[in-house]
């Protein structure tokens, strides 16, 4: 049988794959801070012995948008938002820095700054940051934590840490497993000085909505086409046996 | 069968738990001393499915993979403890914090519960009691034929009674207010009351006006902090949201329709 039935069986296999990155991306399209994916497909021949006669296609993400979303007022002084193209340093699990566009940021039971999830923020010198108890918590604009500690007088302010902001210059960060940005080797970027973030303000998620509908529709029509290609693989081989038919 | 179906089912039901916090804020909009919820959301997690860098070929890589996404998550709803907007009501029994305190309940089971909610009354035995009929905390007993009952800022309570008259004001206790170092991981349960957990920490109790638990006001309440425009906004985004969601299963659906009609 002619092997076009495998080159459009993988054109759509391809096709699914490329679905779930723009399905990922609509789910995730009130996730604050979230960056949408970008999804693209290549040609790719297969390499090996024999005539180079086949190229399939091959759905990849190669980069992720880093298109800042729009600010949500919140008020509340732990909700934040980073300005440009900068990012907030978290420690993950495995140890490692990693890097988010901020967001609801919470505080544990021993006064630790953590991402929603759970995630340590750290400051300027690497380390989670820790708030202790305190009246009011303000974050400046350049990530600066100030505090009035418990029972001192409104003029007695305490600068606890600074939160570790950086610059990702385009190509350097990469979405990891776990949702978060990692540079190619988990070494750590130098902190920047000139990002800037916004207390009580969080960032929508950047996906389009239609953008992300509209390469959906385009790929389910694309599909569509591979599977008519297969029908029509069948039907070829269909008729070839009854040529051969003996009657 | 097709990832895009069950990613597109975690968006869905994402968007379903926040139309529920919203519909709880929005049905609470005049609860005193009510504190609003928000949803929080992440992505999932990645699944790569072709490593960037891996080998395609003698001597040729893959200059980037392909990591598909798998869904969003409901990571929290955060109580936002923002306060409302003291209403005056005159009403001798109300009383508004104006800071981050909570008054203590004494639950039926002994147990200690924390409320922003100051509709105070009392009981058949002249106790001090919440709007629920649960005993405020450090327990407070007026005696008989009270004339007028004071809160002051700082928390002390003087009544006048008709026996001693009005040139004889009698304090009968002080309504300590309980700070936490992290009150958004306070557990609500219901009735206004929140109880500690292990993400708030232990209570600190203190005097109205120290160590940041705020004064009294007596004659006021604290309305809840729910903005009705901005819930209705969510609202309307949550929708649109769960529509998008709810049409990439119905294309998912139609690919696959299609496959089986067509081979």
């Amino acid at each position: 049988m002619d092997k076009v039935l495998y080159v459009a069986m993988t054109g759509a296999r391809e096709n699914m794959f490329a679905q779930q990155v723009h399905a990922n991306n609509l789910a995730n399209a009130t996730t604050s801070g979230f960056k949408a994916d970008l999804e693209q497909a290549r040609s790719m021949r297969v390499i090996g012995e024999g005539i180079p006669s086949r190229v399939y296609s091959m759905s990849e993400r190669p980069a992720t948008n880093t298109e800042s979303g729009t600010l949500i007022q919140t008020g509340r002084p732990l909700d934040v938002a980073v300005q440009g193209n900068d990012w907030v340093a978290v420690r993950a699990s495995d140890g490692s820095e990693r890097y988010a566009r901020g967001g609801e940021l919470t505080l544990d039971v021993n006064g630790q700054l953590l991402m929603p999830n759970g995630t340590p923020v750290l400051g300027n010198g690497g380390a989670p940051i820790n708030i202790p108890p305190a009246e009011q918590i303000t974050i400046a604009n350049d990530g600066s934590i100030t505090i009035r500690p418990l029972g001192s007088p409104a003029n007695e302010l305490v600068v606890i840490d600074q939160i570790k902001m950086v610059s990702g210059q385009s190509g350097q960060l990469w979405k990891g497993e776990d949702g978060l940005m990692r540079t190619d080797d988990l070494a750590p970027l130098p902190a920047s000085q000139n990002s800037q973030l916004r207390s009580g303000y969080i960032e929508s998620s950047n996906v389009n909505a239609v953008a992300e509908l509209t390469s959906m529709i385009s790929l389910s029509r694309q599909f569509e086409m591979q599977v008519k290609i297969m029908k029509s693989a069948d039907e070829n081989a269909q008729t070839a046996s009854r040529i051969l038919q003996m009657s | 069968m097709h990832g895009a179906l069950h990613v597109a089912t975690t968006g869905m039901s994402a968007q379903d738990t926040n139309l529920k916090v919203i519909s709880n804020n929005l049905a609470n909009v005049s609860t005193v001393g009510f504190k609003k919820d928000r949803a929080v959301f992440e992505d999932l997690l990645y699944q790569t499915r072709r490593q960037p860098g891996a080998e395609s070929g003698a001597d040729s890589q893959l200059p980037s993979g392909l990591q598909t996404g798998v869904g969003v998550r409901t990571v929290a709803t955060q109580k936002m403890f923002e306060v409302g907007d003291i209403q005056v009501t005159d009403e001798s029994f109300d009383v508004a914090i104006t800071g981050a305190g909570f008054i203590q309940v004494a639950l039926p089971d002994g147990n200690i519960a924390y409320t922003r909610n100051g509709q105070l009354g009392i009981d058949g035995e002249n106790r001090l009691v919440t709007a629920e009929g649960f005993l405020v905390e450090p327990a407070i007993t007026l005696p008989s034929e009270v004339t007028s009952f004071t809160i002051s800022n700082n928390g002390t309570v003087t009544v006048t009674t008709a026996a001693g008259g009005p040139e004889a004001p009698q304090q009968i206790g002080v309504l300590e207010l309980a700070n936490f170092v992290n009150a958004q991981g306070l557990q609500p349960i219901g009735q206004n009351l929140f109880t500690e957990s292990a993400a708030s920490g232990a209570p600190t109790n203190a005097i109205p006006g120290t160590d940041g638990t705020g004064f009294l006001k007596q004659g006021a309440l604290e309305t809840s902090n729910v903005n009705a425009v901005e819930e209705l906004v969510n609202m309307i985004q949550t929708q649109r949201a769960y529509e998008i969601n709810s049409k990439v299963i119905s294309t998912a659906d139609q690919m696959l329709q299609y496959v089986n009609q067509n081979l």
